[in-house]
């Protein structure tokens, strides 16, 4: 269970990613975002609205 | 890759204490709050979203009629420059209102990298315009970039694609149908309940795709209503001797940035293989039928009745396209074998362990994460709860959306940085027009009249110019963004122009 701590399992690293490789000398790398433990991602769903999908209604698009 | 692509995005919209029937209003307020530089005018020149590219041009398209309970009759006199408040940004993007939804169209560009980049970048860019109208209004707005609101309407999420026009149509659409049908099995964004399924609207099942229940026939111009799996616009947006653009109408909002990639990196590989003269590999008896079916077994396991041979799962759909862009196309680019070694890998899982790919493809992701709270909350599927969790995966506030979540948590595969999306949020890419379109409204705004995909008309001196971008999509416009970077007057400009050889192609 992710809410649970569980090692999760990876798929190998390919290991020529192109999309990885900088080409510009400012490739990508780990995201620069703080990372809160998952307990804070269950906080995160228990404060959704659970009526939330029943009142949301939007206009047809393309 | 080879060609230009992007993406348009039409974002659910909610507005504290309003309804549909506000939307359109409200739409229109969000995009006019845009905080950043921008020019108004969008330069409709070329565009007719009537013309098919099998040659015809349509008398008006279908709209959907449930959308009349959301009008008050003789109410709306905007004109339509004024319903759309079109923003043409410093990135080269495209900010508008359509039909009641904010919708960020990217700029044009040529590699996975950027196009990923730029897409997020249009969620952040919606951000600010969404936070700036709260603080107008004084009410909390919402900007969901999904595509259903869970009670049969849907909004799209679009991809377009550069290719070349000499590709027969018959054929284009045939290839497309079966990959089209099947692609979902990893750019899927998931979907609790199944919709226009001539019943209630139902929540006990979690499918692969947002948009398969909404598709009715194979092929058509129509976008809003009847939609089709294959779209048949026939609106180049550049040379339209030499050129066509696959408007791409059947795929899902995605939150994952490896997703993305994916769905935009396969799809030009299969427009590649179109190109160099590939027909039909496979050809499903129902693809519309297909999609649904696939879309609602996640066990992936669905047999796909076919022409010609026994039954296929989707995976050996997929990997008939695979096969043939692996032996055509390898080593081509870098994204081409990315595209290929990725494709290679996500298939192999799905045919294993699907929820291998949980921290790559937005499907399995928000199936793991609901499923986990599910099973913890003792909730059933059925549980509207459920399909409220679903909505809020695709929240594009940083601080309430649980892809967001996921993404801060370490659990979602990245490819570019915030620094990229940061940066792509204000720069165009650098190798295609949307630079020189971005230059215009960076640099010389007061003179804009207009701007579209293939042009900008401005003002200089008394004079109208229209500066006409119809043949600049091949790589060597780098030539002419490095030459106009440098030019700090519209003198100077306007004579680069004059100078250009008419022979650019």
């Amino acid at each position: 269970m992710i809410f649970q701590g569980e090692e999760r399992r990876q798929m190998p690293t390919t290991p020529a990613d192109p999309l990885r490789k900088s080409g510009d000398g400012d490739g990508p790398g780990k995201p620069d975002v703080k990372r809160p433990d998952t307990s804070d991602l269950l906080k995160r769903m228990k404060r959704v609205d659970p009526d939330a999908a029943r009142r949301y209604r939007q206009r047809s698009g393309q | 890759m080879t060609r230009l692509f992007g993406i348009e995005t039409e974002y659910g919209i909610v507005v504290e204490g309003l309804g549909a029937n506000d939307w359109i209003a409200e739409s229109i307020a969000v995009v006019r709050a845009h905080p950043g530089k921008a020019v108004g005018g969008w330069n409709y020149r070329g565009e007719d979203p009537r013309r098919d590219m099998r040659g015809f041009t349509v008398h008006a398209l279908s709209t959907n009629p449930d959308d009349a309970q959301f009008d008050t009759p003789g109410t709306n006199s905007m004109s339509r420059e004024e319903e759309r408040s079109d923003r043409v940004l410093t990135n080269g993007a495209r900010w508008y209102n359509d039909h009641g939804h904010p919708e960020y169209a990217t700029p044009e560009c040529r590699s996975l990298r950027d196009l990923v980049a730029h897409d997020r970048a249009g969620e952040r860019i919606a951000l600010a315009s969404a936070h700036k109208r709260a603080e107008q209004r004084g009410l909390e707005v919402t900007l969901y970039k999904n595509n259903t609101d869970f009670h049969g309407a849907s909004y799209g999420t679009h991809e377009g694609y550069l290719m070349k026009r000499d590709v027969p149509t018959e054929t284009l659409i045939q290839t497309l149908l079966p990959f089209f049908a099947t692609r979902q099995i990893y750019a899927g964004a998931g979907k609790c309940g199944i919709e226009n399924d001539g019943a209630a609207p139902s929540a006990t099942t979690f499918q692969l795709s947002q948009r398969a229940d909404y598709f009715s026939v194979e092929a058509s111009v129509d976008t809003l209503h009847n939609r089709p799996l294959v779209n048949t616009r026939d609106e180049p947006h550049a040379a339209a001797r030499r050129y066509r653009r696959l408007h791409v109408i059947c795929g899902d909002a995605n939150m994952s940035e490896y997703t993305t990639a994916l769905k935009v990196g396969t799809t030009s590989l299969v427009l590649s293989l179109l190109e160099e003269g590939l027909s039909a590999p496979v050809k499903l008896l129902d693809p519309v039928r297909a999609v649904k079916k696939v879309s609602r077994d996640r066990t992936l396991k669905t047999l796909l009745e076919r022409q010609g041979g026994p039954a296929l799962t989707p995976v050996e759909v997929q990997r008939i396209y695979l096969d043939e862009a692996e032996r055509r196309l390898r080593g081509r680019d870098d994204d081409t074998d990315w595209t290929l070694t990725e494709w290679a890998t996500v298939l192999d899982a799905l045919e294993t362990d699907p929820m291998l790919l949980a921290d790559r493809l937005d499907w399995v992701a928000k199936f793991k994460l609901l499923d986990a709270f599910r099973q913890e909350e003792d909730l059933q599927w059925n549980d509207s709860y459920m399909q409220s969790l679903d909505l809020a995966y695709h929240n594009i506030d940083p601080e309430q959306g649980l892809y967001y979540g996921l993404e801060q948590a370490g659990e979602m595969r990245r490819l570019v940085t915030d620094g990229h999306v940061q940066a792509a949020m204000s720069c165009p890419p650098a190798d295609t027009r949307a630079f020189l379109r971005g230059l215009f409204v960076e640099r010389f705004s007061g003179a804009v009249r207009s701007i579209g995909w293939n042009g900008v008309a401005f003002k200089h001196n008394g004079a109208d110019f229209l500066f006409d971008m119809n043949t600049l999509v091949e790589e060597n416009v780098k030539v002419l963004n490095e030459e106009f970077g440098s030019l700090e007057t519209l003198d100077a400009v306007v004579a680069a122009i004059q100078r250009r050889p008419s022979d650019w192609l």
